[in-house]
């Protein structure tokens, strides 16, 4: 254990100590600024409770990113299928509004799972049919669905009052149910956390998510051994999706009860560097994802309090990225 | 007749980032080394190359030098991982697209900061190639340019010789069919991956630069919109040939123009569907193509020469 663990301190440190000799370069309060970042999230609930709110979409998306990658498929759509989730669990929540909440509630998160794995499921059937590069067309999709949640938000289900494309609320059963009033948290954290437990259980303690991982360690072998490859790369990108449609069910249903424009966030690009930083391991993808949600809550603040760009937070996240990966490199020699 | 030549002159335009791009990722393809940082490279060649030309009081080549060398030394991070280290392409490539992201945004801020109106630079001039340019039709579509339209061309025609009858290029080649016989011929593998990322990336920064100095001339957040992931798209289509990967994008170039023109004018198409159009022709182009196209044989694998096996 302490051989994991060393690593990810050392590249921590180093990342920090890089960009810090850097932010004391250009003149701005180091000690100050750093506090800032990591104490935010502690220092008061409404700080922590927003951590939560981010760390349950991060968690999804960075699964929604490790599960593919255990058979080695890169899955860059995270955020395509997060919107594709949003969008069928707001149809649902819009359409069904009348519903009570027993019957509403799990129509959409199933509805937005279900969203999630159809827009996975194109750059799966054209891996599959034809070969082509899961990176390309699952990225190529996210651009697709911001169009669609554009023509949604403004002309299907418009909220003509807001000031920003947003869809009409979504019916009050539809609404997750709140574990904590004040300040808010809904109960999507603990289905989250499930899922990851289940995803953690289905990898590693089941025989098909060990063929997964034998087919992303040596996908050759794993065919001479009787695995349907192909189709195991269409199940792990199609769950993949469904994780990832879930997340945008739960930011539906439960922080903004409606599906507006940019329910997206930046949590694609986090998530990638939550599934690389934990190395694909989905027992350590749960403590990343909370470390990374702590860091951009505090880097939020510091940008509002001391004028520090929130890309400096970005830099060294990729910093620890590298150092983690080039520790890796090191322990082989 | 105007109108269309108005649109083949902008197709000739919007051309130039995806052929400076693509010819870089199949630069390194070529020998070995599959690129996914393409995205990151152009912002952040976008934002140093926007930033040089402005801080320079409008110097675009020193913005255009700067965007290269950036580039460059993201290349050389991908060669190092992945060649010296035998780090995973993919993964170091993703590592760097997301790094590149944060710095493109981070330089700007830092060095502009939060302005009410944005900084702007001279756009590129237009460069009447003498005597040509009075051909009609033709001479205005083709010879009345800015410099790095012609400079794609060249660069483009450049390339193909370089790599269909030269020495060096048949074992650039030769490195990404089969990197074992290459190293058995005398051919240096590292070094050959070395240079094609390095040089592919300070394409593919320049590329990036090319979008402030033509397009908007200012930095935008996020302004490069996905032009980096379909210059891969681009390179597959164009069967990782330079002559090709030039043709293949005048299809990226006219749609993009496309979309631009029907927004504007507007035809009653949603206008979401005309953004989304870019990105649904590129996957509707590689259904019938991508079975047959030509991929190096040893794209995105890493060579160790101390193994025995080749995966």
């Amino acid at each position: 254990m302490a051989g994991e663990v060393v690593p990810y301190a050392v590249g921590v440190a180093a990342a920090f100590a890089a960009v810090g000799i850097f932010l004391a370069a250009m003149g701005f309060d180091v000690p100050r600024a750093y506090g800032t970042i990591l104490f935010t999230s502690f220092r008061t609930a409404n700080g922590f409770v927003q951590t939560l709110l981010k760390f349950v979409p991060l968690l999804l998306l960075a699964l929604a990113f490790t599960v593919p990658l255990a058979a080695w498929k890169f899955n860059i759509g995270g955020e395509g299928q997060l919107i594709a989730g949003a969008v069928g669990a707001a149809a649902a929540g819009i359409l069904l509004a009348r519903l009570p909440a027993p019957a509403l509630l799990p129509l959409l998160l199933v509805a937005g799972t279900l969203g999630g794995a159809l827009w996975a499921a194109v750059p799966a059937w054209l891996l599959y049919r034809f070969g082509i590069n899961e990176i390309l067309i699952t990225v190529l999709m996210n651009f697709v669905s911001f169009g669609v949640l554009d023509y949604v938000t403004t002309e299907i289900w418009p909220d003509l009052a807001a000031g920003h494309p947003t869809t009409v609320p979504i019916g009050a059963g539809g609404r997750l149910p709140l574990l904590v009033d004040s300040p808010p948290l809904h109960a999507g954290f603990i289905l989250a956390l499930a899922v990851a437990a289940a995803v953690y259980v289905y990898l590693t303690r089941s025989a098909a998510g060990y063929e997964l991982r034998a087919t992303g360690a040596n996908p050759r072998a794993a065919l001479l051994h009787g695995i349907a490859v192909r189709r195991l790369f269409v199940l792990a990108l199609v769950l993949g999706g469904a994780l990832a449609g879930l997340a945008g069910a739960i930011e539906v249903a439960g922080v903004h009860h409606r599906l507006i424009e940019g329910v997206q966030s930046n949590y694609l690009l986090l998530s990638i560097l939550i599934g690389l930083i934990a190395k694909g391991s989905t027992l350590a993808v749960p403590v990343v994802a909370f470390a990374i949600a702590v860091l951009d809550v505090g880097a939020r603040a510091m940008q509002r309090t001391m004028m520090i760009p929130v890309e400096v937070v970005f830099v060294v996240e990729g910093l620890i990225l590298v150092f983690v990966l080039l520790a890796d490199v090191v322990r082989r020699r | 007749m105007d109108a269309l030549e108005a649109f083949a002159r902008l197709v000739m335009l919007t051309l130039v980032p995806y052929v400076l791009a693509g010819q870089g990722t199949m630069l390194a393809g070529r020998a070995g080394v599959f690129n996914v940082a393409q995205e990151g490279i152009m912002l952040v060649g976008a934002s140093v190359g926007f930033l040089g030309a402005y801080l320079s009081g409008g110097g675009l080549l020193q913005g255009m030098l700067l965007a290269m060398a950036v580039g460059g030394l993201f290349g050389l991070a991908l060669a190092y991982f992945t060649t010296s280290l035998k780090m995973d392409q993919f993964v170091v490539g993703l590592a760097l697209f997301f790094i590149g992201l944060a710095l493109s945004t981070l330089f700007y801020r830092l060095a502009i900061g939060v302005t009410l109106t944005p900084p702007l630079i001279p756009t590129l001039r237009e460069i009447p190639v003498p005597g040509l340019s009075r051909i009609p039709v033709l001479g205005e579509i083709l010879f009345r340019q800015n410099a790095l339209v012609y400079g794609t061309v060249l660069l483009s025609l450049v390339l193909y010789l370089f790599l269909a009858y030269t020495g060096p290029g048949m074992a650039l080649r030769a490195v990404g069919e089969n990197p074992m016989a290459a190293d058995s011929l005398g051919i240096n593998v590292a070094l050959t991956r070395y240079v094609t990322t390095v040089v592919g990336s300070m394409l593919i920064g320049l590329a990036g630069a090319y979008l402030p100095m033509v397009y908007t001339a200012t930095f935008t957040e996020g302004m490069v919109r996905g032009r980096g992931w379909l210059s891969i798209a681009l390179t597959f289509f164009g069967g990782w040939s330079p002559h090709l990967i030039f043709f293949g994008a005048l299809f990226f170039a006219a749609v993009e123009v496309l979309a631009f023109r029907v927004q504007v004018t507007g035809v009653g198409i949603p206008y979401q569907l005309i953004l989304m159009l870019p990105y649904l022709a590129t996957i509707a182009v590689m259904l019938p193509t991508f079975r047959r196209l030509q991929i190096p044989a040893f794209l995105g694998k890493n060579y160790d020469r101390e193994r025995r096996l080749l995966l």
